[in-house]
């Protein structure tokens, strides 16, 4: 499985949907079922997975799929 | 001396009713967000055992020029949901902004822009701000999203910024920061809510 589409599933995770539901352009502000809390969910599942903190540089420059796929690509490595 | 007292901010979302509380809004609701550490926690504020007089007080203190303090009332029932906390610094004419959505049923229901939205194009288009500052810690993520959803722009990781109320650990914090002048191109481009 991709990266990206480990990133979709954790955001279906996070929005409580089905993975196919999730845009791979999926984005904050651009995909409404990606609200606040979902965000937190999806943060603290992304943290268990890479099995560490996100230092607050990296948590804040998460606006999209993409992003989060990023992360999982180099999980140690803060970017 | 009292400080000069301003005008009350009363707007309308399609949702809420936002207006500057008063004495009478300490109610047995507020007394109780204060008691919760899963709403005083991402705000970095001890839980506190308040007495409703000393709510009151404390509200009544507000002076709605240099610091207001803004419930968020559901249109519908008019059941207080939130509230914001503003603190102007008139000199250099920002406004720094605090929000507490208290009832847990709105988290994740876009509470929070949508009353920023409206008391963002208020306090830049009739009160004479021109920058407004949000400084959410960083593990807040609700607040994190809240802020990139509504396009404010990321200005600055403060680390190790403040101490932790319920620890004594150092914490950091983000600055976020919407100047007048891009919310206006914002609002001109038809967002965001």
């Amino acid at each position: 499985m991709s990266d990206l589409a480990d990133a979709k599933k954790l955001l279906a995770e996070a929005i409580h949907a089905d993975a196919a539901t999730v845009p791979d352009g999926a984005r904050i502000g651009g995909f409404e079922r990606w609200d606040s809390l979902a965000h937190l969910r999806l943060i603290l599942a992304l943290e268990e997975i890479i099995g560490r903190r996100l230092d607050p540089d990296e948590a804040v420059e998460i606006e999209s799929l993409q992003d989060v796929a990023a992360l999982l690509t180099r999980p140690n490595a803060p970017r | 001396m009292m400080p000069a007292r301003g005008r009350p901010v009363l707007l309308k979302t399609d949702r809420f009713e936002l207006r500057s509380a008063t004495p009478a809004d300490a109610s047995d609701r507020w007394l109780g967000w204060a008691k919760d550490p899963a709403i005083m926690g991402p705000l970095n504020m001890p839980v506190h055992a308040m007495r409703r007089e000393e709510l009151a007080a404390h509200i009544a203190n507000v002076d709605n020029f240099m610091r207001y303090l803004v419930g968020i009332f559901e249109k519908a029932g008019g059941t207080q949901i939130g509230f914001f906390m503003i603190d102007v610094e008139p000199t250099h004419r920002y406004a720094i902004f605090n929000v507490a959505i208290g009832e847990k049923g709105w988290w994740g229901k876009g509470v929070v822009n949508e009353a920023r939205a409206a008391l963002l194009d208020h306090f830049f288009e009739t009160r004479g701000i021109e920058k407004a500052i949000g400084l959410p810690l960083a593990r807040n993520f609700p607040a994190l999203f809240n802020y990139k959803a509504q396009g404010w722009r990321h200005e600055g990781t403060l680390r190790g910024q403040c101490l932790s109320a319920t620890d004594g650990s150092r914490l950091d914090q983000y600055q976020f920061g919407m100047l007048r002048k891009d919310w206006r191109r914002l609002r001109a481009k038809g967002g965001p809510s």
